[in-house]
Protein backbone atom coordinates (compact mmCIF):
# COMPACT_ATOMS: atom_id res chain seq x y z
CA UNK A 1 0.00 0.00 0.00
CA UNK A 2 1.36 3.63 -0.80
CA UNK A 3 1.60 6.05 1.97
CA UNK A 4 -1.64 7.89 2.00
CA UNK A 5 0.49 11.49 0.85
CA UNK A 6 -1.97 12.66 -1.53
CA UNK A 7 -5.51 13.36 -0.74
CA UNK A 8 -6.81 10.49 -3.33
CA UNK A 9 -4.34 8.06 -1.79
CA UNK A 10 -5.25 9.35 1.46
CA UNK A 11 -8.90 8.44 1.11
CA UNK A 12 -7.74 5.29 -0.59
CA UNK A 13 -6.20 4.57 2.52
CA UNK A 14 -9.28 5.17 4.70
CA UNK A 15 -11.78 2.70 2.39
CA UNK A 16 -9.23 -0.07 2.92
CA UNK A 17 -9.14 0.39 6.28
CA UNK A 18 -12.40 0.55 6.58
CA UNK A 19 -13.91 -2.58 4.53
CA UNK A 20 -16.85 -4.21 6.67
CA UNK A 21 -15.75 -6.84 8.93
CA UNK A 22 -17.43 -10.23 9.40
CA UNK A 23 -20.30 -10.36 11.91
CA UNK A 24 -19.33 -12.96 14.79
CA UNK A 25 -19.73 -16.64 14.26
CA UNK A 26 -23.47 -17.65 14.89
CA UNK A 27 -24.97 -14.02 14.51
CA UNK A 28 -27.69 -15.22 12.33
CA UNK A 29 -28.57 -17.91 14.21
CA UNK A 30 -28.35 -16.38 17.27
CA UNK A 31 -30.76 -13.51 15.90
CA UNK A 32 -33.03 -16.00 14.65
CA UNK A 33 -33.90 -17.59 17.90
CA UNK A 34 -34.36 -13.56 19.53
CA UNK A 35 -36.97 -13.51 16.79
CA UNK A 36 -40.88 -13.70 17.68
CA UNK A 37 -41.77 -17.53 17.00
CA UNK A 38 -45.07 -16.94 16.29
CA UNK A 39 -45.71 -13.74 14.32
CA UNK A 40 -45.17 -13.29 10.64
CA UNK A 41 -43.98 -9.80 9.85
CA UNK A 42 -47.09 -8.96 7.77
CA UNK A 43 -49.83 -10.94 5.61
CA UNK A 44 -49.31 -11.24 2.43
CA UNK A 45 -51.56 -12.20 0.32
CA UNK A 46 -51.50 -14.29 -2.67
CA UNK A 47 -51.00 -11.08 -4.98
CA UNK A 48 -48.28 -9.95 -2.73
CA UNK A 49 -50.14 -6.79 -2.47
CA UNK A 50 -51.40 -5.89 1.57
CA UNK A 51 -51.23 -2.19 0.95
CA UNK A 52 -53.78 -2.48 -2.05
CA UNK A 53 -56.06 -4.64 -0.99
CA UNK A 54 -56.56 -2.36 2.17
CA UNK A 55 -56.67 0.72 -0.27
CA UNK A 56 -59.26 -1.09 -2.19
CA UNK A 57 -61.31 -2.90 0.67
CA UNK A 58 -60.61 -0.89 3.81
CA UNK A 59 -61.85 2.20 3.27
CA UNK A 60 -65.31 1.36 1.85
CA UNK A 61 -65.40 -0.79 4.94
CA UNK A 62 -64.50 1.86 7.31
CA UNK A 63 -67.47 3.80 5.47
CA UNK A 64 -69.64 1.28 5.66
CA UNK A 65 -69.21 0.87 9.46
CA UNK A 66 -69.26 4.42 10.08
CA UNK A 67 -72.83 4.72 8.26
CA UNK A 68 -74.27 1.92 10.25
CA UNK A 69 -72.48 3.61 13.77
CA UNK A 70 -74.35 6.81 12.79
CA UNK A 71 -77.89 4.78 11.98
CA UNK A 72 -77.69 3.31 14.86
CA UNK A 73 -76.63 6.35 17.14
CA UNK A 74 -79.69 8.18 15.43
CA UNK A 75 -82.30 5.19 15.96
CA UNK A 76 -80.85 5.13 19.90
CA UNK A 77 -81.44 8.82 20.18
CA UNK A 78 -84.54 9.03 18.62
CA UNK A 79 -85.96 6.29 21.23
CA UNK A 80 -84.74 7.95 24.15
CA UNK A 81 -86.20 11.04 23.04
CA UNK A 82 -89.87 9.05 22.32
CA UNK A 83 -89.26 7.54 25.78
CA UNK A 84 -88.65 11.15 27.74
CA UNK A 85 -91.96 12.84 25.74
CA UNK A 86 -93.89 9.89 27.14
CA UNK A 87 -92.56 10.07 30.66
CA UNK A 88 -93.03 13.84 30.82
CA UNK A 89 -96.52 13.61 28.92
CA UNK A 90 -97.10 10.73 31.97
CA UNK A 91 -96.23 13.56 34.82
CA UNK A 92 -98.53 16.32 33.41
CA UNK A 93 -101.50 14.01 32.85
CA UNK A 94 -100.64 13.08 36.85
CA UNK A 95 -100.23 16.57 37.76
CA UNK A 96 -103.83 17.41 36.11
CA UNK A 97 -105.57 14.52 38.03
CA UNK A 98 -104.02 15.61 40.79
CA UNK A 99 -105.22 19.57 40.12
CA UNK A 100 -108.68 18.56 39.07
CA UNK A 101 -109.32 16.36 42.10
CA UNK A 102 -108.16 19.00 44.46
CA UNK A 103 -110.67 21.25 42.53
CA UNK A 104 -113.19 18.75 43.33
CA UNK A 105 -112.66 18.79 46.58
CA UNK A 106 -112.65 22.53 47.17
CA UNK A 107 -115.85 22.93 45.56
CA UNK A 108 -117.36 19.77 47.49
CA UNK A 109 -116.79 21.99 50.70
CA UNK A 110 -118.20 25.11 48.65
CA UNK A 111 -121.35 23.03 48.02
CA UNK A 112 -121.72 21.84 51.63
CA UNK A 113 -121.59 24.95 53.43
CA UNK A 114 -123.65 26.70 50.82
CA UNK A 115 -126.16 23.60 51.34
CA UNK A 116 -126.11 23.14 55.10
CA UNK A 117 -128.84 25.51 57.13
CA UNK A 118 -127.33 28.33 59.24
CA UNK A 119 -127.52 27.80 63.46
CA UNK A 120 -130.54 28.69 65.05
CA UNK A 121 -128.69 31.01 67.18
CA UNK A 122 -127.67 33.02 64.19
CA UNK A 123 -130.96 34.12 63.31
CA UNK A 124 -131.88 35.52 66.61
CA UNK A 125 -128.69 37.25 67.04
CA UNK A 126 -129.39 39.13 63.65
CA UNK A 127 -133.09 40.83 65.02
CA UNK B 1 -23.30 -18.46 2.75
CA UNK B 2 -23.87 -18.66 -1.35
CA UNK B 3 -27.11 -17.17 -1.77
CA UNK B 4 -27.26 -16.53 -5.65
CA UNK B 5 -26.88 -19.68 -5.73
CA UNK B 6 -29.75 -20.44 -4.05
CA UNK B 7 -31.87 -17.42 -4.29
CA UNK B 8 -30.97 -16.22 -7.52
CA UNK B 9 -33.73 -13.75 -8.07
CA UNK B 10 -32.89 -11.31 -4.88
CA UNK B 11 -36.15 -9.35 -5.05
CA UNK B 12 -38.09 -12.36 -4.61
CA UNK B 13 -35.79 -13.05 -0.71
CA UNK B 14 -37.09 -9.74 0.29
CA UNK B 15 -40.84 -11.29 -1.09
CA UNK B 16 -40.42 -14.54 0.98
CA UNK B 17 -39.46 -12.52 3.60
CA UNK B 18 -42.15 -9.97 3.78
CA UNK B 19 -44.41 -13.16 3.51
CA UNK B 20 -43.11 -14.55 7.13
CA UNK B 21 -40.72 -17.07 5.13
CA UNK B 22 -37.73 -17.52 7.88
CA UNK B 23 -35.31 -18.88 6.19
CA UNK B 24 -35.36 -16.12 3.60
CA UNK B 25 -35.36 -13.53 6.12
CA UNK B 26 -31.91 -15.22 7.50
CA UNK B 27 -30.68 -15.08 4.03
CA UNK B 28 -31.41 -11.17 3.94
CA UNK B 29 -29.42 -11.10 7.38
CA UNK B 30 -26.48 -12.91 6.21
CA UNK B 31 -26.08 -10.37 3.19
CA UNK B 32 -26.12 -7.36 5.17
CA UNK B 33 -25.27 -8.63 8.53
CA UNK B 34 -21.26 -7.52 7.77
CA UNK B 35 -22.22 -3.26 6.82
CA UNK B 36 -24.18 -3.67 9.86
CA UNK B 37 -22.13 -4.88 12.37
CA UNK B 38 -19.13 -2.97 11.05
CA UNK B 39 -21.18 0.18 11.85
CA UNK B 40 -21.78 -0.85 15.28
CA UNK B 41 -18.18 -2.18 15.92
CA UNK B 42 -16.61 1.25 14.55
CA UNK B 43 -19.05 3.48 15.69
CA UNK B 44 -19.46 2.26 19.34
CA UNK B 45 -15.61 0.62 19.48
CA UNK B 46 -16.79 -2.79 21.64
CA UNK B 47 -17.44 -6.10 19.65
CA UNK B 48 -20.36 -6.94 22.37
CA UNK B 49 -22.03 -3.64 22.19
CA UNK B 50 -21.55 -4.27 18.16
CA UNK B 51 -23.21 -7.15 18.43
CA UNK B 52 -26.23 -5.99 20.45
CA UNK B 53 -26.52 -2.92 17.92
CA UNK B 54 -26.93 -5.35 14.79
CA UNK B 55 -29.25 -7.55 16.42
CA UNK B 56 -31.24 -4.31 17.49
CA UNK B 57 -31.44 -3.35 13.74
CA UNK B 58 -32.45 -6.41 12.51
CA UNK B 59 -35.26 -7.41 14.80
CA UNK B 60 -36.10 -3.58 14.09
CA UNK B 61 -35.99 -4.57 10.06
CA UNK B 62 -38.28 -7.93 11.39
CA UNK B 63 -40.94 -5.77 12.56
CA UNK B 64 -40.48 -3.15 9.46
CA UNK B 65 -40.03 -5.43 6.72
CA UNK B 66 -43.99 -4.52 5.17
CA UNK B 67 -42.41 -0.68 4.49
CA UNK B 68 -39.10 -2.23 2.36
CA UNK B 69 -40.10 -1.85 -0.88
CA UNK B 70 -36.75 -3.11 -2.67
CA UNK B 71 -33.16 -4.39 -2.19
CA UNK B 72 -31.96 -0.87 -2.51
CA UNK B 73 -34.25 0.51 -0.08
CA UNK B 74 -33.44 -2.10 2.23
CA UNK B 75 -29.48 -1.08 2.11
CA UNK B 76 -30.17 2.29 2.65
CA UNK B 77 -32.86 1.94 5.69
CA UNK B 78 -30.48 -1.07 7.34
CA UNK B 79 -27.72 1.89 7.09
CA UNK B 80 -29.88 4.32 7.96
CA UNK B 81 -30.42 2.97 11.54
CA UNK B 82 -27.67 1.74 12.39
CA UNK B 83 -25.78 4.72 11.94
CA UNK B 84 -28.63 6.85 13.74
CA UNK B 85 -28.98 3.94 16.56
CA UNK B 86 -25.57 4.56 17.41
CA UNK B 87 -24.94 7.93 17.54
CA UNK B 88 -28.05 7.88 20.09
CA UNK B 89 -26.33 5.26 21.81
CA UNK B 90 -22.79 6.82 22.01
CA UNK B 91 -25.40 10.04 23.34
CA UNK B 92 -26.71 7.97 26.22
CA UNK B 93 -23.77 5.59 26.88
CA UNK B 94 -20.91 7.34 27.59
CA UNK B 95 -18.43 4.27 28.00
CA UNK B 96 -17.26 5.46 23.94
CA UNK B 97 -18.02 8.74 23.00
CA UNK B 98 -14.40 9.24 22.47
CA UNK B 99 -12.94 5.61 23.16
CA UNK B 100 -10.26 4.35 21.07
CA UNK B 101 -11.46 0.90 19.88
CA UNK B 102 -10.68 -1.71 22.51
CA UNK B 103 -7.74 -4.27 21.81
CA UNK B 104 -10.26 -7.23 20.99
CA UNK B 105 -11.80 -5.21 18.78
CA UNK B 106 -9.30 -5.38 15.89
CA UNK B 107 -11.29 -4.47 12.80
CA UNK B 108 -8.20 -3.59 10.69
CA UNK B 109 -8.84 -5.65 7.38
CA UNK B 110 -6.36 -7.84 5.80
CA UNK B 111 -5.59 -6.83 2.58
CA UNK B 112 -2.09 -7.70 1.03
CA UNK B 113 -2.20 -4.21 -0.60
CA UNK B 114 -2.87 -2.64 2.91
CA UNK B 115 -0.35 -1.45 5.72
CA UNK B 116 -1.96 -3.08 8.55
CA UNK B 117 -0.34 -0.71 10.92
CA UNK B 118 -1.47 2.09 8.97
CA UNK B 119 -5.23 0.10 8.53
CA UNK B 120 -4.71 -0.17 12.51
CA UNK B 121 -4.22 3.75 13.08
CA UNK B 122 -6.61 5.20 10.79
CA UNK B 123 -9.57 3.08 12.44
CA UNK B 124 -8.53 3.41 15.47
CA UNK B 125 -8.08 7.99 14.97
CA UNK B 126 -11.99 7.28 13.37
CA UNK B 127 -12.88 6.32 16.57
CA UNK B 128 -11.71 9.11 18.22
CA UNK B 129 -14.34 11.65 16.16
CA UNK B 130 -17.11 12.79 17.42
CA UNK B 131 -20.66 10.31 16.98
CA UNK B 132 -22.10 12.20 14.06
CA UNK B 133 -18.83 12.99 11.92
CA UNK B 134 -17.89 9.62 12.77
CA UNK B 135 -21.04 8.05 11.19
CA UNK B 136 -20.43 10.07 8.18
CA UNK B 137 -16.92 9.16 7.75
CA UNK B 138 -17.98 5.40 7.79
CA UNK B 139 -20.98 6.01 5.18
CA UNK B 140 -18.69 7.61 2.90
CA UNK B 141 -16.12 5.59 2.95
CA UNK B 142 -17.06 2.08 4.53
CA UNK B 143 -20.32 2.05 2.42
CA UNK B 144 -19.31 4.29 -0.33
CA UNK B 145 -22.50 6.24 -0.38
CA UNK B 146 -22.43 9.61 -1.97
CA UNK B 147 -22.74 13.02 0.03
CA UNK B 148 -26.76 13.19 -0.99
CA UNK B 149 -27.36 9.63 0.40
CA UNK B 150 -25.18 10.31 3.96
CA UNK B 151 -27.30 13.38 4.22
CA UNK B 152 -30.56 11.41 3.43
CA UNK B 153 -29.40 8.74 6.69
CA UNK B 154 -28.79 10.66 8.61
CA UNK B 155 -31.57 13.47 8.56
CA UNK B 156 -28.70 16.25 7.99
CA UNK B 157 -27.99 19.09 5.20
CA UNK B 158 -26.03 18.26 2.24
CA UNK B 159 -23.24 21.08 3.50
CA UNK B 160 -23.11 19.79 7.01
CA UNK B 161 -21.75 16.70 5.46
CA UNK B 162 -19.55 18.16 3.26
CA UNK B 163 -17.97 19.98 6.14
CA UNK B 164 -18.11 17.19 8.43
CA UNK B 165 -15.65 15.00 5.62
CA UNK B 166 -13.53 17.91 4.99
CA UNK B 167 -13.10 18.35 8.42
CA UNK B 168 -12.60 15.00 9.22
CA UNK B 169 -10.01 14.16 6.50
CA UNK B 170 -8.06 17.23 7.77
CA UNK B 171 -8.07 16.01 10.86
CA UNK B 172 -6.93 12.37 10.24
CA UNK B 173 -4.46 13.47 7.96
CA UNK B 174 -3.24 16.10 10.89
CA UNK B 175 -3.18 13.07 13.35
CA UNK B 176 -1.71 10.83 11.01
CA UNK B 177 1.28 13.08 10.22
CA UNK B 178 1.80 13.74 14.14
CA UNK B 179 2.22 9.90 14.44
CA UNK B 180 4.48 9.83 11.77
CA UNK B 181 2.63 7.42 9.75
CA UNK B 182 2.74 9.95 6.49
CA UNK B 183 5.03 12.50 5.42
CA UNK B 184 3.85 16.22 5.85
CA UNK B 185 6.11 17.15 2.93
CA UNK B 186 4.41 14.95 0.52
CA UNK B 187 0.83 16.10 1.17
CA UNK B 188 -0.67 17.88 -1.57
Amino acid sequence: MKPPNSNEHFEDGLRRALRPVDAPDGFTERLMRALPADAKPVLVSSSGAPRARARQFGIPAALAASLLVAVMLGKHVAVEREQLAEQQGREASLELMRALRLTSEKLDIAYQAVQSPPPAGAEENRS
Amino acid sequence: MNLQATNPVPDSLLLQARAGNRQAFAALVRQHQGSVFSVGLRMLSRRDAAEDLAQDVFLQLYRKLDSIESLEHLGFWLRRVAANLAIDWLRRLPYSATQPLEEGAEVAVQDPDSDPLMSRELTRLLGELAPHPRAVMLLRYQEDQDVAEIAAALDMPVNTVKSHIKRSLTTLRGRMIGAKLIDCEELT
